[in-house]
């Protein structure tokens, strides 16, 4: 059976990936990795957009000035010391001495300074570069002293912690050569980054998604253990443990069927590597429809068993919770209370108490005369699809109508930002600057709604219309905040306000894995932020 | 009764498969009988059983009892296809018998719309099609509808096209008939034989494009119990849990090769040259 099981993975596995992809893996050896993993992007410039300046990070290409621990502590990288003045408006960064860039170019302090104005001039006043570093850090000057090596940032506003910023892949810095306006690289840097990361980008195929790395003979943080890596585009992540079983790829990263996954973690053969990252998957709620009825709302948060959709449905893959932030993180959840903990029981009370029963017998109950038919979009990634199904049925229990809407990220989004949605699925990383400060602005209202996402006001970021003046004097609170206990504080404050008024349904906090061929690859360890693929601790086994 | 035995004597396979469709269809009929769950009925912490004595099939990723799914699945499965041969067969067929008797701008105006929706691949329009319309099983037989009723058309217009000719068409028309009269009583009857048993042969092809497209997200949606969608779900635990899959492909290939199989037999029957 175990032979059969494998002829079949093999099979399956070779169809699907041959026919996914040109950029077939070669020849295994010691000297060459093959990477089977999805692929965001089609570009590699940072300032393009989010998920390519996640690529150039992920694939151990491009680097920042500082870098996540697990921990959530920072790493220098590029910068080894920094200081800063006492109102905490300007930062003075060392570039670490004889870095190079994988072409030979130095990577000092006047190459840093060029690549990070360039990343601010070209999304400024581009529409062609859709990243947003301003969102994250509000610089008002970056200037290089040559002499001393270092790259002076001075703030529009003050921050606790510039160098956690830093570690966004957004800040991640290339060779601009002099070239801070892409005046003379039109198009930017999409598939011809040089970069100071361990891997250099040989080739990248725009249509297949995948292309090769080679080593970076420059590197300066030590031996770089593959010359070759091939990186091959697979979409699904049955096929990635497929191709992974049959020795087409040596390491891939989250499979998220739980299946799958618990297969390769039955076998020897394979190393699973799992953490509890950083990221919350969930739905928004949207306030302006049907779920800004408060009882309902409570009902459906009542209906629905997240310890078991977590692992049973998703066999593992989220851990549930009660606020939004990932319990591994440093603030401290314990505290948090959840009066609408799962009770089916209950939410029915609930809702017959409210009055929304079902009147004509269809087995829907009804709210202001009409049937409950909730919208849920969501799309197929890291389980989203599979939260849905399973809260559809719980709530068709309760009488209450779901219709998932499945579809593709890109669709999802838009329907998003029209508010056609009752419930919108989202996976999401939680502190990607360190602190949760960006991904709180999805709850912030702000004076007068200025930070409601409208067709008129498109800079805002909250998108589920939830209104709390209690929620918006702490998020307030904590952006003014310097002081770090303080801020822990008032987010642990702001998690219980979002849990007491049920604004947000949370599935649980994603375990992100890295999954290789325990015979050929050690040292492939996921990292806590996900910004991080490939590094140097991945190594051919002995 | 005499008859009955003679006929089924005479057409020992048309009467096998006829009982094995009969058979599906009232599976599909008495589904609430058979079936020993409700097959929307999660229960979360049941997910993924093997089969047992409890559930013979096994249950899905949402603890869904997969025998009860796969017995309501007939009902989606089977009344879509009957409804999609249905809707291509009338379609088709009154297209193709106007243009091949009327002839003219008629026949251009229709045929070089079937050559038009022809020079497509099927599957491809159709997904198309039901990508436009939006997923349901609904639009997927629309989908479907409006790229296979081009066969009929050109089979019934051919078939128009030899016969309209003939002496006793011609007789007819001297005798007074009017046209209705004469697509009625003498057109539509020669070429019904024809059709009929293309759309009894279809009938296994068209659940096969209608499970396509559930399987591709462009027909049924969750959680409704259709065989092509839950061929879908299972794809992912196809190495863990291939009772997913395996039970919805033997239900689609068991129907699709019986009604496959009574086509066959229906054109042994009603083929003249037999005679």
């Amino acid at each position: 059976m175990k032979k059969l099981k494998k002829v079949l993975a093999a099979t399956l596995a070779a169809a699907m990936v041959v026919s996914a992809s040109p950029v077939v893996s070669q020849a295994a050896s010691d000297d060459v990795l093959n990477f089977g993993c999805y692929v965001y992007s089609t570009s590699f410039d940072p300032a393009a957009y989010q998920n390519a300046a996640w690529q150039g990070v992920r694939m151990g290409v491009t680097e920042c000035l500082f870098k996540f621990n697990n921990d959530m502590s920072v790493e220098p990288m590029l910068c080894d010391t920094y200081e800063v003045s006492d109102d905490k408006i300007t930062w003075t960064f060392h570039i670490r001495d004889g870095v190079l860039f994988s072409n030979g170019d130095a990577c000092d302090a006047q190459a840093v300074a060029d690549s990070l104005n360039r990343l601010y001039y070209v999304c400024t006043n581009s529409e062609d570069y859709s990243s947003a570093p301003a969102g994250y850090i509000d610089m008002a000057s970056i200037e290089a002293d040559t002499d001393a090596n270092t790259v002076t940032i001075v703030l529009n506003t003050a921050m606790a912690d510039l160098t956690s910023a830093l570690c966004f892949p957004y800040y991640s810095i290339i060779d601009v050569y002099g070239d801070t306006t892409d005046a003379e690289h039109e198009g930017g840097y999409a598939t011809t980054v040089i970069a100071t990361g361990p891997y250099a980008l040989s080739s990248f195929d725009t249509t297949t998604k995948s292309g090769t790395l080679v080593a970076n003979e420059n590197y300066w943080n030590g031996e770089v253990p593959y010359g070759t890596v091939n990186f091959t585009f697979i979409e699904d992540d049955t096929t990635k443990a497929m191709s992974l079983m049959s020795g087409l790829v040596d390491l891939t990263e989250n499979v998220t069927t739980s299946s799958d996954l618990a297969t390769l973690e039955a076998s020897d053969a394979y190393y699973v590597s799992q953490a509890s990252g950083v990221r919350s998957g969930f739905a928004y709620i949207n306030m302006a429809g049907v779920l800004g009825n408060d009882a309902l709302r409570q009902a459906v948060r009542m209906a629905i068993d997240s310890e078991t959709m977590c692992s049973v449905t998703v066999g593992g893959m989220y851990t549930a919770g009660v606020g939004i932030l990932p319990s591994s993180l440093i603030y401290e959840d314990e505290n948090l209370d959840n009066p609408y903990a799962y009770d089916v029981d209950a939410a029915i009370a609930l809702l017959d108490e409210a009055g929304i029963v079902d009147t004509d017998g269809d087995g829907i109950r009804e709210l202001d005369g009409e049937n409950i038919n909730l919208n849920y979009v969501t799309y197929n990634n890291r389980c989203l699809s599979d939260f849905a199904q399973a809260i559809q049925v719980s709530l068709s229990a309760i009488g209450i109508g779901v219709s998932v809407n499945s579809t593709d990220s890109d669709t999802e989004w838009m329907l998003m930002q029209a508010g056609e949605y009752d419930l919108c699925d989202s996976n999401w990383i939680t502190v990607g600057t360190g602190d949760p400060t960006a991904f709180l602005l999805n709850w912030y209202g702000g004076e007068d709604g200025s930070n409601f996402y409208g067709e008129d006001n498109q800079n805002g970021t909250n998108y589920c219309n939830y209104d709390s003046d209690e929620f918006d004097a702490l998020y307030e609170q904590f952006i003014a905040s310097l002081d770090t206990d303080e801020r822990n504080e008032l987010v642990v404050e702001m998690e219980q306000v979002l849990v007491n008024d049920c604004a947000v349904l949370l599935h649980g906090y994603y375990n992100s894995t890295m999954i290789s061929n325990a015979s050929k690859v050690t040292g492939a360890e996921i990292s806590t932020f996900d910004y991080y693929w490939l590094s140097t601790d991945i190594k051919p086994a002995e | 009764m005499q008859k009955i035995l003679s006929f089924i004597k005479k057409h020992k396979a048309f009467t096998v498969f006829a009982i094995l469709a009969a058979v599906l269809a009232l599976v599909a009929i008495f589904a609430d009988y058979i079936a020993p769950y409700d097959p929307y009925e999660a229960v979360l912490t049941d997910a993924l059983q093997a089969p047992s004595s409890t559930h013979w099939f096994g249950t899905d990723k949402l603890g869904r009892d997969l025998f009860s799914r796969v017995i309501f699945g007939s009902r989606i499965s089977l009344s879509s296809a009957l409804i999609l041969v249905a809707c291509i067969f009338v379609v088709g067929s009154v297209l193709g018998i106007l243009a091949g008797y009327f002839g003219g701008w008629v026949d251009a105006v229709i045929m070089r719309i079937a050559d038009m929706m022809i020079s497509f691949p099927g599957m491809v329009l159709a997904i198309a099609i039901a990508g436009i319309l939006g997923a349901s099983i609904t639009n997927a037989v629309i989908a479907i509808t409006a790229v296979s009723w081009t066969k009929y058309a050109r089979l019934a217009r051919s078939l128009v096209l030899k016969i309209k000719n003939c002496d006793y068409i011609a007789a007819a028309r001297v005798t007074g008939s009017t046209t209705p009269h004469i697509l009625s009583v003498y057109l539509f009857p020669n070429v019904m034989p024809t059709l009929l048993v293309t759309a009894f042969t279809d009938i296994g092809s068209m659940m096969l494009e209608l499970a396509g497209l559930s399987f591709l997200g462009f027909g049924a949606q969750a959680p409704m119990a259709e065989w092509g969608l839950m061929l879908s779900e299972g794809r992912s635990y196809m190495m863990a849990a291939p009772w997913m899959m395996l039970y919805p492909g033997l239900a689609i290939l068991v129907t699709v090769v019986v009604f496959n199989l009574l086509g066959d037999s229906l054109r042994d029957v009603l083929d003249p040259r037999d005679e």
